[in-house]
């Protein structure tokens, strides 16, 4: 997954640093899939399993449209493009979804809503599949991955500068848009007590539709990331990041945007150094990462359990 | 819907419920005389999920918890059988045992830190606890890596060795009764109460005394005791296990046969299960159906959480604890 | 003697003070009100006594020994139970199974007991039904005992709630706001209940309520908290009398009550 081939003799210090940026990258992605999940907990309090396959028709539909719009425009330009567009249709669907399945059951119990989010999971996941008949789909940006600068022995490359500038302009607008603009803070209000913003006038079911469309665009996002990065996508690359993403969420504090982002970078970070350790001690890295993710997943339920970043709930009844 | 009012007031007289239920054990057990291995097999595969269905139903339908990675559950216990059979060279009926405390012992880890929190989380954590499982039993040497644990003998019952299908229709027939008496069981009791009582509202639930902690464990327990005793004789009975056989995919298939069912109700999750089982075999050589299988149990999912979130199986006219027969004159129909 | 007695109690939640170094007393076998308008952090003492809050600071000192720091289940196995300002049964589960749930806490059967059935367990298990169909009969719901709780009549899910506590065989049962959504021949009745059951069962009775009515009537002693703090303490009569009493509450509340609005 990660740029590890024809790793030569490095000094540790560099390892450590290049394994750095991977990590950053890595996180970024996390990080903005994470906010989805979070935002959707924090507003409904459900675990949108399907969130992980809205991210993996992003990554679809940046890789279809450009394929189209790529003679015309080709280059960042026309990625930029296409993960617009990919935005938009994530955001049809993950609106779509909402309001198909979860709007009817937002009274019923929280076991019946999960159940629901996991039955979403599988048609997309499976409609897909069959649309693609299972195989990969390749990714021709027409950019070299590999050009960028060198600092010694250390790489960073110009489709990594444009991933975390990208990712952080997001992070930034989003964090913008929750803590100034009306729409923001009427999300935060509905997460705290959704009877008491229906008795103000707040229109509940449009704010909670809106924020199942900006999760999507988010994830959207970094599905066309996804795209140039890893140059090809397929039906089950939504599985794993969903499980990480909420994962970050987790490690964050679920609910908290900020942790979110926190959670994500610091969970990337985490896997790749985690990865190059268990490689230097002679285990398969690449292979076990994901214990790795899932075991830090564990092990942060345990002992924070409402993430760094996240409030202490008061038990009420 | 009549139809239904109609069967379930069938069995909602316990005189009819029992020479019913002993009709069916009686054709279940007369069944291997005229059936080829095919059949045999299909209908042992029935068993095998119905199996699983019953142990995750404590768990899902009981106690309203959900477990995304039961496939792992049962992964212990086929492990533990396979390893201790084939490294250790010991015998079949004493590594059930062994496989029922691993279960234990792995339930009570995963679940005691995570069923304090929200119970949602339980998914996540099951669900990546399933994966670890998964992914250490394919990089492990001890587990056979990806290729997984083969020729594991048969085991023996009484001197006669368990190989010709009938075998094992049997043996897991028997398992499947065990199952069903032990979930009966479990449900019209204290515990079985106390269990729905989480489901139905928590809090209140503890406002009445009841150790929501400890009861969720207990399930989550039980549950996973269940699936790791039918991991064990699933290695046995396939002679091979390997991590493909656990995956996600397998988790979820389970999930389903209980919730379409109708979660907490035992034929309900019987007939589920059986469902799951049967309805690939009669797609086998369709190819283009077989594939939109999960696809058109992912609609069926939502359609049945949105317009009958308690399974498809009907309800009971009139309800009655402690298991005494319901009184057919009173009409409760929701 | 003071069956409870509730020490210098504050309790605080994100920057609010619910409950400030709250001291009172309820005696053993008294039926006793706590009164206040809304918000007043009434709900937060009964959400500290039963665990569900957990206190800033303060003792709780129940039957000689203190709750702080116990979960809500362990205090029901002391002796306390409740009922809920908005009825809260176990919805999808018959009114039998809801009463069961009581008896929960005075009954041991474990999971052994019940998958071996031994003649203990069963024996338990008869007499945990004739207790709930005994409390079923006292409350007058027993003809609707197989029916759902959701398909009930408000009245009758106040009756099973009720009946539901009583099966936990309390020794200080906590009722929070029972008269509400009850039409006055309701209300005389429920007084006629709290005082039947205080003495069939010698339980102690402490109540919220914002039905002044049935507070003078039915309390031996009313407390009145304002703002989280205890501005009064007496009989109803001297309740009724105390200027700051007036001024906080019934000046307002009054009218509400009247117009028939009720939280």
């Amino acid at each position: 997954m990660l740029a590890l081939g024809g790793v030569c003799v490095f000094s540790f210090s560099e390892v450590v640093l290049q394994q750095l940026i991977n990590g950053l990258i890595l996180g970024s992605f996390y990080a903005l899939v994470a906010l989805g999940y979070s935002m959707v907990y924090g507003i409904i309090k459900l675990l949108n399993f399907a969130h992980g396959d809205i991210y993996m028709i992003g990554a679809f539909a940046c890789l279809s449209v450009f394929g189209v719009i790529s003679k015309e425009i080709p280059g960042l330009a026309g990625i930029g493009l296409s993960i617009a567009a990919a935005m938009v249709l994530a955001g049809i669907i993950g609106y779509l979804v909402q309001r198909v399945a979860y709007r009817p059951m937002l009274e019923a119990p929280r076991l019946s809503l999960l159940i629901t989010a996991i039955g979403v999971s599988l048609v997309i996941y499976n409609t897909v599949m069959l649309m693609t008949n299972g195989q990969p789909l390749f990714f021709f940006s027409g950019i070299d991955n590999s050009a960028g600068f060198s600092f010694g022995n250390i790489r960073i490359t110009y489709v990594q500068i444009f991933m975390l500038a990208l990712s952080a302009t997001t992070m930034l607008a989003l964090s913008f848009f929750i803590s100034r603009t009306m729409m923001g803070k009427a999300m935060r209000a509905i997460a705290l007590d959704q009877d008491a913003c229906r008795l103000m006038g707040i229109n509940v079911n449009k704010i909670i539709g809106s924020t199942f469309i900006i999760g999507s665009m988010l994830a959207a996002i970094a599905g066309g990331m996804a795209c140039v990065y890893y140059g090809n996508v397929q039906y089950n690359m939504g599985y794993t990041i969903g499980i990480k993403a909420f994962t970050s969420a987790v490690i964050g504090g679920i609910g908290s945007m900020p942790g979110a982002m926190l959670g994500g970078l610091l969970l990337g970070l985490l896997e790749a150094i985690g990865t190059q350790v268990m490689t230097s001690m002679g285990m398969s890295g690449s292979a076990w990462k994901d214990v790795f993710a899932f075991g830090i997943l564990i092990v942060m339920l345990i002992l924070r359990p409402n993430g760094l970043m996240g409030k202490t709930d008061v038990e009420r009844m | 819907m009549q139809y239904f009012t109609k069967i379930r007031q069938l069995l909602d007289n316990k005189f009819a419920t029992r020479a019913i239920l002993a009709a069916l054990c009686v054709i279940m057990a007369l069944l291997p005389l005229f059936l080829n291995n095919y059949v045999l097999n299909v209908l042992w595969n029935a068993f095998f999920y119905m199996l699983l269905a019953m142990g995750l139903n404590i768990i899902v339908g009981y106690c309203g918890l959900c477990d995304l990675g039961y496939a792992a559950k049962f992964a212990i216990g086929a492990y533990t059988t396979g390893i201790l059979i084939k490294t250790y060279h010991w015998n079949f009926w004493l590594t059930l045992p062994a496989s029922l405390a691993v279960s234990i012992i792995a339930a009570l880890l995963i679940g005691g830190p995570t069923l304090k929190l929200r119970s949602d989380y339980l998914a996540i954590v099951t669900l990546g606890f399933a994966e670890i499982v998964r992914i250490t039993a394919r990089n492990s040497n001890i587990t056979g890596s990806a290729t997984g644990i083969s020729a594991i003998p048969r085991p023996s019952f009484f001197g006669i060795r368990l190989v010709k299908p009938n075998h094992w229709y049997y043996v897991f027939l028997v398992l499947v009764i065990i199952f069903i008496i032990i979930s009966g069981r479990i449900r019209n009791s204290r515990v079985g109460r106390a269990l729905a009582f989480i489901r139905e509202d928590e809090d209140a639930a503890q406002a009445m005394g009841v150790n929501t902690t400890s009861y969720k464990l207990l399930a989550y327990t039980i549950g996973a005791a269940m699936g790791g005793i039918t991991g064990s004789f699933y290695a046995v009975k396939m002679t091979s296990i390997s991590p493909s056989s656990f995956d996600f995919t397998q988790s979820v298939n389970i999930l389903l046969a209980v919730i379409l069912g109708g979660m907490g109700k035992i034929p309900g999750v019987i007939v589920g299960a059986a469902f799951f089982a049967i309805f690939p075999e009669l797609f086998r050589d369709i190819p283009v159906i077989g594939d939109m299988r999960m696809l058109f149990f992912g609609i069926l999912l939502i359609a049945v959480m949105l317009n009958r979130p308690q399974g498809l199986w009907p309800d009971k006219l009139g309800s009655e604890p402690g298991g005494l027969p319901g009184d057919i004159n009173t009409v409760g129909r929701r | 003697m003071a069956l409870m007695h509730v020490d210098d109690l504050t309790m605080r939640f994100s920057g609010i003070t619910a409950i400030e170094r709250l001291t009172l007393d309820v005696q053993e076998g008294s039926i006793t009100s706590l009164i206040g308008p809304n918000g007043a952090g009434k709900t937060s003492v009964f959400n500290c006594i039963t665990g569900f809050y957990k206190a800033t600071s303060g003792d709780i000192v129940f039957d000689g020994q203190s709750l702080i720091n116990l979960k809500p289940y362990q205090i029901t196995y002391r002796g306390i139970i409740r009922t809920f300002q908005n009825v809260r049964l176990f919805k999808n589960m018959t009114v039998l199974e809801n009463v069961l749930s009581g008896t929960h806490s005075v009954s041991k059967q474990s999971i052994f007991g019940a998958l071996a059935r031994h003649s203990a367990a069963r024996l338990e298990e008869k007499a945990v039904l004739e207790s709930a169909e005994y409390f079923l009969e006292y409350t007058g719901i027993y003809n609707k005992r197989h029916e759902l709780a959701r398909n009930l009549s408000y009245g009758d899910q106040r009756r099973t709630e009720w009946a539901r506590a009583l099966a936990s065989q309390p020794k200080l049962l906590l009722l929070d706001e029972p008269a509400a959504g009850l039409n006055r021949g309701e209300k005389d009745s429920l007084i006629e209940l709290i005082r039947k059951l205080r003495s069939d069962f010698s339980i102690t009775v402490f109540l919220i309520e914002h039905d002044m009515d049935l507070v003078m009537k039915v309390s031996e002693k009313v407390i009145v908290v304002n703002f989280g703090v205890k501005i009064a303490e007496g009989t109803p009569n001297q309740v009724q009398t105390n200027p700051q009493v007036i001024e906080a509450y019934l000046g307002s509340e009054e009218e509400e009550d009247e117009d028939g609005f009720i939280s």
